[in-house]
């Protein structure tokens, strides 16, 4: 178990530069999610973490020990794999020995282990089977405790859930998560599911173009994301160009004018004067019946109403143009009828000032 | 700071690899290339002028791409007629068809052409029999036979490659085009034929460079039909070194036209290829009656026509012969004796340098693949292109390129074994790699790794992981490099001297002579050393040796 802490990494694969100057410190024992879109360089960093990518500049330490120029196979990490790289012509007991063998321990020893880890990855029993006889999750299971039974330094996992289905996935997740905890390991998970990484983590990175856009418990990153990028990638959000007029009545409050309303919501930061970015998730929007005098709110019809089940989703349009997405959640008492005149209410605490 | 890259074994290796094709191939070919614009002897003109002046080249240029054209043309006609027969239709002794690559694998040309001239030649056994009961044939020698036999020896490739392609095909485009609108015939001929089309192309250009190439049907059977290959061979033999601008002209002559043809194919395969997203491949329907009569016929004249050589060859090796006569049906172990208990040297040197050519082959096959597949670097374009430059010049080529550059100097090896040796690792090297690559793609970079990152360095990860993930194709890979190697003629029978005969240029002096009992005697053993190890491969290791194609 080690503290992971990244200084000034860059990465370039042929001149073009796929992780600039990046600073991370992954506390020990923590989950540790890099989440982001494609080509966001979440994968090139986990590789460079694990050794297989080696940086143009900066340095990685685990601990204390200097793991900038150590090769991979002396990097004491546990890797795991999105297509499960088991090996295809070992059995399961082979493949979870494979790295105890290659430490030259007992095979007595390593019988014990491998013994354990099955049992803790739920795959006792299976020993004999080759993974071609396994399904996807049982891959995936074996190649956690392939990767776990070496007692690794810290455990880095490759979008290990997404060749699952959705219903294994969620297993698979719980499963990774309760081992994680019993183990009590530094682990780091890529993965482009914002769901998986707010279900798991202790704290998530959202990466954007080889930069860390915003590092934080789940909490605070879906709650106040600090950029349209991340308020856009978590959840969906209604991002609205607007003037703010100053700060608002409490701290960490601006005033903005928008369509002739002036509306209070939250700012994480100085309240300047100029254009800026209303980030506003559907589900923090309400709508009410159209009245000049609800406060906070922002006249509008209703274009579109889509029934959903546990939500109605529905489009609103603004009189300047825009369109809204607000969620109403439960039973609305009173279902709003396309066409329909309404207001459209924004909670102070959950409409929030972001940076492009 | 060097780059990690250039720090790696896998760097070194590749460095090594690049440095041995530098020196057996692209050295051999500069020399050849750059010998056939120096002066002729006797003569104060480039070879490349004689060439143009004189008939006897221009007309061995004609005759080559005439040949080449027509083989090329019944080729295909054989191999897309039978492909498509037996991807659609379903009729009696089918699976017979199935064999057919086995026997250009197991057949070696100058066996082809030896029986063929057994049956048909002058003193052919049909020949004489047709000939008592009155009806003369026309000489076998020359046109007839250069088509009969490379058509019969070359229309595998087209079947395999239209093959391949039609059952890649998806029929569920077929059906589209009968749903809007056009009959079951016009939506085959619409749609099929344009996607199978680059395939066929491809195959039958390829046979096109084997014919300009072929050596053994073209000077067994050439007669007074000049060709480029048999002229080129003949200029290299006559009075070795007196020549050798001539040889080197004539060599480059050949390499040109394949190299025109091969950029052709490229261009063609480059261009016109379709991706078949998802496909339905055809249900093949169950032929009745006269047409299943019919196809069963021509597909069994086919099979027996193709299967005839072994049946001629083995039929000879038993047959009592005094010189030149054959008496058909007297038997007699004479000639087998003669060739396995007086002369077995030919077939000792096959042996062992087929052996030695196959390990050295494999091993760089599998280091080359691997570079090339799994462990780019700044060399591996050139070594990934080099590699495959040998299935572009003939052997006769390769042979005289390996005679000019290593008959002196630091590395003199003419009149060695190990010149044999070298012809055969280059020759068939592209086979090897092929095979080699073609698993490599199916191995994730991902096992590799996750054996790296279990604390297994690099190069041991490769050993211990990727090298029995491999084992399958590289026992294909190692059987189908000796059973080609076992049988090669064009190139050794350049590079070798006396008393370092191989078994193929041991039946090609003996048909040159005439002695075809004894031939026959050499060509059974050579079969079975061919047939052996395919035989163990498949029965015993369960290998695959069709599917890599």
């Amino acid at each position: 178990m080690a503290r992971i802490s990244i200084e000034g990494l860059s990465v370039s694969f042929g001149g073009a530069r796929v992780i600039d100057g990046l600073q991370l410190e992954i506390p020990r024992g923590a989950f540790f999610t890099l989440l982001g879109p494609s080509g966001c360089g979440k994968t090139t960093l986990l590789r460079a973490i694990a050794g297989f990518i080696e940086p143009d500049a900066g340095s990685l330490r685990f601990d204390d020990q200097d793991m900038t120029r150590v090769p991979a196979h002396r990097r004491g990490i546990g890797m795991v794999f999105q297509d499960y790289a088991l090996f295809p012509d070992k059995t399961v007991f082979d493949n979870v020995a494979y790295g105890l063998r290659a430490r030259k321990l007992e095979p007595a020893v390593i019988k014990a282990k491998v013994g354990t880890y099955l049992e803790r990855v739920g795959m006792s029993g299976f020993d004999a089977r080759f993974p071609a006889a396994l399904s996807g999750g049982q891959r995936q299971r074996v190649a956690l405790a392939r990767a776990l039974v070496i007692e690794p330094q810290v455990l880095l996992m490759d979008e290990p859930l997404s060749n699952l289905d959705a219903k294994l996935r969620v297993q698979i997740r719980e499963s990774i998560s309760d081992l994680q905890r019993e183990v009590g390991i530094t682990t780091v998970f890529v993965t482009h599911d914002q769901e998986e990484a707010l279900a798991l983590s202790d704290r998530i990175a959202l990466m954007n173009e080889g930069r860390i856009e915003q590092i934080g418990a789940p909490e605070s990153i879906y709650t106040a994301p600090a950029t349209a990028f991340v308020a856009d990638f978590i959840g969906a959000a209604n991002l609205i160009e607007a003037d703010v007029l100053g700060p608002g009545p409490l701290p960490r409050q601006a005033v903005l004018r928008l369509d002739g309303r002036e509306l209070v919501v939250f700012a994480d930061g100085p309240v300047t004067a100029g254009k800026a970015l209303l980030a506003a998730r559907p589900e923090d929007l309400r709508l009410a019946a159209p009245d000049a005098a609800t406060p906070n709110a922002l006249p509008g019809t209703i274009e579109r109403r889509r029934y959903l089940g546990f939500k109605v989703s529905y489009r609103v349009r603004l009189p300047g143009g825009r369109v809204l997405a607000v969620d109403l959640h439960g039973q609305a008492k009173e279902p709003y009828a396309e066409g329909q005149s309404v207001s459209v209410v924004f909670d102070p605490r959950a409409s929030i000032l972001v940076t492009r | 700071m060097i780059p990690r890259q250039m720090r790696s074994v896998w760097f070194v290796l590749a460095c090594a690899v690049l440095a041995l094709l530098v020196v057996f191939l692209v050295w051999p070919l500069f020399n050849l290339l750059s010998a056939s614009v120096a002066t002729v002897k006797g003569t104060n003109q480039s070879g490349w002028a004689t060439f143009l002046a004189e008939a006897k080249y221009r007309d061995a240029l004609f005759n080559t791409l005439l040949l080449g054209a027509i083989v090329t043309a019944a080729s295909t006609v054989i191999g897309v007629s039978l492909a498509y027969l037996t991807a659609r239709f379903d009729f009696p002794f089918k699976a017979l068809i199935a064999m057919l690559p086995l026997t250009t694998l197991i057949v070696p040309e100058v066996i082809a052409a030896q029986t063929w001239l057994m049956m048909l030649g002058n003193n052919g056994l049909i020949t004489t029999l047709l000939g008592s009961a009155g009806i003369p044939l026309p000489s076998f020698y020359g046109w007839p036979g250069l088509v009969i036999v490379m058509t019969f020896i070359y229309y595998t490739y087209v079947y395999i490659g239209t093959l391949a392609a039609i059952r890649g095909f998806d029929v569920q485009l077929e059906e589209a085009a009968q749903s809007l609108g056009t009959s079951p015939a016009t939506s085959r001929l619409k749609v099929m034929v344009p996607v199978v089309m680059p395939a066929i192309l491809a195959t039958s250009l390829l046979v096109f460079t084997l014919v300009v190439g072929n050596f053994a049907v073209a000077t067994i059977l050439g007669h007074k039909v000049q060709l480029l290959s048999v002229l080129t061979y003949l200029s290299f033999v006559s009075e070795v070194g007196a020549d050798p601008v001539m040889q080197s002209t004539l060599a480059s002559a050949s390499i040109g036209i394949v190299a025109v043809v091969l950029f052709l194919q490229r261009w063609i395969v480059a261009r016109k290829r379709y991706e078949i997203v998802q496909g339905r491949g055809a249900r093949a329907t169950t032929l009745k009656g006269l047409p299943a009569i019919a196809l069963a016929a021509a597909a069994l004249v086919v099979v027996v026509v193709s299967v005839l050589p072994l049946v001629t060859v083995v039929a000879g090796a038993f047959t009592h012969t005094r010189g030149p006569v054959m008496y058909w049906g007297q038997f007699s172990l004479a000639s087998i004796e003669r060739v396995f208990v007086n002369a077995p040297d030919p077939i000792i040197n096959t042996l062992l340098y087929a052996s030695t050519a196959t390990m050295i082959g494999i091993v760089l096959s599998v280091i080359a693949s691997y570079v090339v597949v799994k462990k780019r670097n700044v060399l591996t374009p050139a070594i990934d292109y080099l590699i495959m430059l040998p299935m572009a010049i003939s052997g006769t080529v390769l042979g005289i390129g390996l005679v000019m550059t290593f008959n002196t100097g630091w590395l003199a090896m003419t009149s060695t074994a190990a010149i044999i040796v070298v012809a055969y690792v280059v020759r068939r090297l592209p086979f090897g790699v092929r095979n080699a690559s073609s698993t490599l793609y199916n191995i994730p970079n991902s096992i590799e790794e996750a054996s790296i990152s279990l604390g297994v360095p690099p190069l041991a990860s490769f050993f211990k992981v990727i090298l029995p993930l491999m084992a399958p194709a590289i026992g294909a890979a190692a059987v189908l490099t000796w059973t080609t190697t076992v049988s090669e003629l064009s190139a050794s029978v350049v590079v070798y001297s006396a008393g370092r005969e191989t078994t193929p240029i041991q039946i090609f002096r003996l048909i040159d002579t005439g002695l075809n009992g004894r031939a026959s005697a050499y060509g059974l053993a050579l079969v079975v050393m061919i047939l052996v190890p395919i035989f163990i491969a498949v029965k015993f290791f369960k290998l695959e040796l069709f599917t890599a194609k």
